[in-house]
């Protein structure tokens, strides 16, 4: 399973072509030089660490596990012992719902808000959500990472996912290979997927049945997959032998899974992997915005991203220029990624995917 | 309609401005709790434009007209609570009569034992049930392959699962409704019953059952609500088998982006038409009976010999805590100490990393202190509102009380989780400063459990003569005096089961909190159940753990200071 990589992150494509005529209210970008910016620690920011330190709080607004996002923010406040960090937890559809209310009311109380599907962060754009900010560590990233025009978000990481199975229920040699595998009649009633809640989800069945053609997931639904809102709950299931192969099987999850001894096996097939890149940036009118800056430079600076790489409990592939690998050795570039190329085609698919795919699971 | 002379003396001084201001202030205040989020709901319900668009962009009915393609969920949900009620209830009653009405042996314990399912959220008891019942990896079903078996025993993964789970731990409320009623209730005609030569199991029936019919009512519409309701049982069980109710579907609608608000707004608000129509059929039984037993004569409850019968009401009993309780708890602590819940674990699967985890979280550091805190101020704040609104429904003949009982049973109408929406929607624009504080949630949670409150002690209230204020009226007694030394003592036993429900409803809560909570006013059962969800069933499992340790905790704590200043009291 280590396909060399063509990582076909095409970003650009979408970019180049205004697809997010979204263009946002000409803010005025506060933009600084790089070169300007200060040093703290061993990396660079725009904000004024002094100011940070006396607002003396980041309010973080997350869709990661509870676990997940109080490794980031102790890291963070260990870095930062002055800032206190105080979170809240919910699927990013549930979370930009309530972001959305509290601004619709003039509540601000969110500093820092990270997102892991695109047409929210897309929308908050349009909105005048996020704060145009141009980070000094945005420098270590390709353009198709950053948003457009640049300082509004950026990626911290990305995720991706291949199919699993369960090794004491299937043998090698009836296990998946390739996607089109999935529709394996022999996998009836033991397949496993995520529910249309999910961004990944979404990436998948834009990708495959653009590979694929429109009748993929219909075939597909006659496999009677389970839904489920998390990772955690597909690989539960799997390694319990509740499900004999999981069709949307995240990398992550996997790795966490088989350190706990799990009886299962990882494909990436060699058409590629779907992958989701997730999103973070300042708020707009935030309460502690140059703690929200700072907060924003480290999670995208060398330091931030060995806690999103190398913690298993988030294992998010770092797009860093300078990333090095991922704690199992692998880097992003070892893996065969598909991201969508037209990036305004794909938001515009969303509600398509959300009605076939409840249809699919039977909602 | 005629009146005796005592109804005409007391109306009269009705007119005294005194109670009729304080009723309308009170009923007033509550309405407002409740319609004020409500009318937000009902306006989301009603949006066709932008569905995050608040204020909507346009009205309209199409949200509702189009729930017709969920009318299989709807089913669903009807299906489930309708069976899950009944099973409750049955538990509750014989429960409730075993333990307040015969002698069988270990009485008080079992009485207290009798309030642990409660404790042990339904969440916990659905991943306990999971783990032992599920076809393929249940521990049941693998003993079943492992003896010789083919293919599985029992499957919890199917309606007939969830409704058994979701009975399993309502049947604790509707115990302390009916139980509280049961120990109200004067045994005089049950002895009088069984003088004239019916048996026990006919005096059970023909006399103990219609007299305690408003407690049995109130418990089942209650139940019944919360089985409509009902979300984690659902979620946990349901979806492996594809099986939706309203509650999880409504979740999926609100969990995805865009996130379909006005689509579960119309769903919840649909359900008002179920619960009116529940609320409807309990007050026409109600108002068609006399169920009075407390009156101007002394009496002492007194338990009946029910001789041999004493083990085998033993037995239901211990049976009940052993499927309720003790398995899923010791299910729950046996996956709490491994990375993997296998049936046969090796030593390399046991571990201590889930509590080091759960203890690490601030998930459970502060939001469990914030539960506790929630749990007392909304039980403490709760009863006396709650008992007085009882009160002025069925005690005050204010006029429009039955209008104000259909309005704070609202709530009870709409799944916690949409109910929530509408709350944040309304407490967002409000001009206090209390979105995402704990003030916030203490409000969520005081109009949330206000049908439960009101059922709980309306249930004894309807048992207390009229006659007894009646005559401390006539002996000078003002309005406040009467409630102090006639109404409220006699209501004791419902008012302390009520605030133990209070207390426990709102530390386990989580539809409404979810939505609520802010960064710095956190709760434990939303972080519970997203640890299942993001994390692992067994981190899941010693959060859970933990929390049902914190609240044991704190009741022993309360029950030890009540006891005390009982003593003190010289009581």
């Amino acid at each position: 399973m280590t396909e060399r990589a063509h990582t076909a992150v095409t970003r650009r494509r979408f970019l180049k072509t205004g697809a997010l005529a979204v263009v946002a209210t000409p803010l005025v970008a506060r933009a600084t030089r790089a070169d300007a910016a200060t040093k703290v620690l061993d990396f660079s920011t725009n904000a004024d660490i002094a100011k940070a330190e006396a607002e003396g709080e980041v309010v973080y607004y997350g869709h990661d596990s509870e676990p997940g996002i109080a490794v980031l923010l102790d890291a963070f406040k260990k870095d930062f012992p002055k800032i206190k960090t105080s979170y809240v937890r919910l699927q990013t559809g549930a979370l930009y719902a309530k972001v959305t209310a509290e601004r619709s009311a003039g509540r601000f109380g969110v500093d820092v808000l990270q997102l892991s599907d695109i047409s929210p962060a897309i929308d908050f754009q349009k909105k005048g959500g996020w704060e145009q900010y141009q980070s000094p560590e945005y420098a270590a990233y390709k353009p198709e990472y950053l948003s457009t025009p640049p300082g509004y978000f950026g990626v911290p990481g990305v995720g991706f996912a291949g199919i699993a199975y369960n090794k004491t229920k299937l043998k090698p040699e009836g296990a998946p290979k390739t996607w089109k595998d999935i529709n394996n009649p022999a996998y009836r009633d033991g397949v496993s997927v995520k529910l249309a809640t999910s961004g990944m989800q979404h990436s998948q069945w834009y990708i495959l049945r653009k590979m694929y053609g429109n009748d993929f997931w219909q075939e597909f639904a006659k496999q009677r997959p389970k839904g489920f809102d998390a990772r955690a709950q597909l690989f539960d299931r799997l390694a319990k032998g509740d499900d004999r192969m999981c069709a949307l099987a995240e990398y992550a999850g996997y790795t966490l899974y088989q350190e706990k001894g799990a009886e299962i096996e990882f494909v990436a097939p060699p058409e590629g992997m779907p992958a989701i890149a997730i999103y973070i940036g300042v708020v707009n009118k935030a309460p502690h915005p140059e703690a929200a800056k700072l907060f924003v430079d480290w999670a995208l600076s060398k330091r931030g991203q060995a806690i999103y790489q190398n913690q298993k409990i988030l294992l998010y592939g770092s797009v860093r220029n300078d990333a090095g690998p991922m704690p199992t050795g692998k880097r992003l570039a070892d893996f065969k990624l598909l991201f969508p190329t037209d990036w305004s085609d794909y938001v515009a698919s969303h509600p398509l995917f959300v009605k076939e795919w409840n249809s699919i699971m039977g909602l | 309609m005629r009146t005796t002379p005592s109804e005409g003396i007391a109306r009269a001084r009705s007119w005294w401005p005194g109670p009729r201001f304080v009723s309308l202030l009170v009923g007033g205040g509550a309405a407002i709790l409740v319609l004020y989020p409500i009318a937000y709901l009902i306006q989301a319900s009603l949006s066709v434009g932008d569905p995050q668009a608040r204020p909507p962009e346009a009205y309209g009915l199409d949200n509702f007209t189009g729930l017709g393609r969920y009318a299989h969920i709807l089913g669903n949900t009807l299906q489930v609570a309708a069976v899950a009620t009944v099973l409750a209830v049955v538990v509750g009653f014989v429960m409730g009569w075993i333990l307040s009405r015969t002698n069988v042996p270990g009485r008080a314990a079992l009485e207290q034992l009798m309030a642990m399912p409660y404790y042990v959220t339904p969440l916990m008891g659905a991943l306990a049930w999971a783990i032992i019942a599920s076809p393929n990896s249940g521990f049941v079903n693998q003993l079943w392959r492992g003896l010789g078996g083919e293919g599985h025993l029992i499957d919890i993964n199917t309606w007939w699962g969830i409704a058994w789970v979701m009975a399993l731990f309502e049947g604790s409320v509707a115990f302390v409704m009916i139980g509280a009623v049961m120990k109200s209730m004067d045994p005089s005609m049950e002895e009088a019953s069984q003088v004239l030569g019916a048996g026990r199991t006919r005096t059970m029936l023909r006399i103990t059952l219609p007299l305690v019919l408003p407690g049995v009512l109130g418990a089942a519409v209650y139940v019944f609500a919360e089985m409509l309701g009902s979300f984690s049982a659902a979620l946990v069980l349901g979806l492996p088998a594809r099986f939706y109710v309203v509650t999880t579907a409504m979740y999926q609608m609100v969990s995805q982006y865009p996130p379909r608000f006005p689509t579960a707004a119309a769903m919840g608000v649909s359900l008002f038409v179920v619960m009116f129509g529940m609320v409807w059929i309990y007050r026409r039984i109600i108002s068609a009976g006399s169920y009075v037993t407390i009156t101007g004569k002394a009496f002492r409850p007194r338990v009946m010999d029910v001789g041999s019968l004493r083990w085998p009401f033993l037995a239901i009993c211990v049976a009940y805590l052993a499927v309720a309780v003790i398995l899923p708890v010791l299910t729950i602590l046996y996956a709490s100490f491994q990375h993997l819940t296998a049936a046969a674990p090796g030593l390399r699967n046991l571990t201590l990393t889930n509590y080091a985890t759960a203890l690490s979280l601030d998930a459970v550091r502060s939001a469990l202190w914030n539960s506790l805190l929630l749990g007392f101020a909304t039980a403490s704040i709760g009863i006396p509102l709650m008992g007085f609104l009882s009160w002025l429904i069925y005690r005050s003949r204010l006029p429009g009380a039955g209008v104000i009982e259909y309005l704070l049973m609202f709530p009870q109408a709409v799944p916690r989780l949409v109910f929530a929406f509408g709350m944040m929607w309304a407490w967002l624009v409000f001009p206090l400063p209390i979105y995402g504080t704990l003030w916030l949630l203490l409000i969520a949670y005081l109009t949330v459990f206000l049908p439960l409150g009101l059922r709980t002690i309306s249930g004894v209230i309807l048992q207390i003569d009229r006659s007894l204020e009646e005559c401390a009226q006539m002996c000078g007694a003002t309005w406040g005096y009467r409630l102090r030394t006639v109404t409220i003592p006699l209501l004791k036993p419902g008012l302390v089961a009520a605030w133990l429900l209070l207390f426990i409803a709102s530390v386990r809560e989580l539809g409404a909190s979810i939505l609520l909570m802010g960064p710095k006013s956190k709760v434990i059962t939303p972080a519970i159940v997203e640890s299942w969800f993001s994390t692992s069933t067994e981190l899941a499992a010693a959060m859970a753990l933990l929390q049902t340790l914190a609240v044991a905790f704190a009741l022993a704590i309360m029950f030890a200071v009540a006891r005390r200043a009982v003593q003190a009291g010289g009581e």
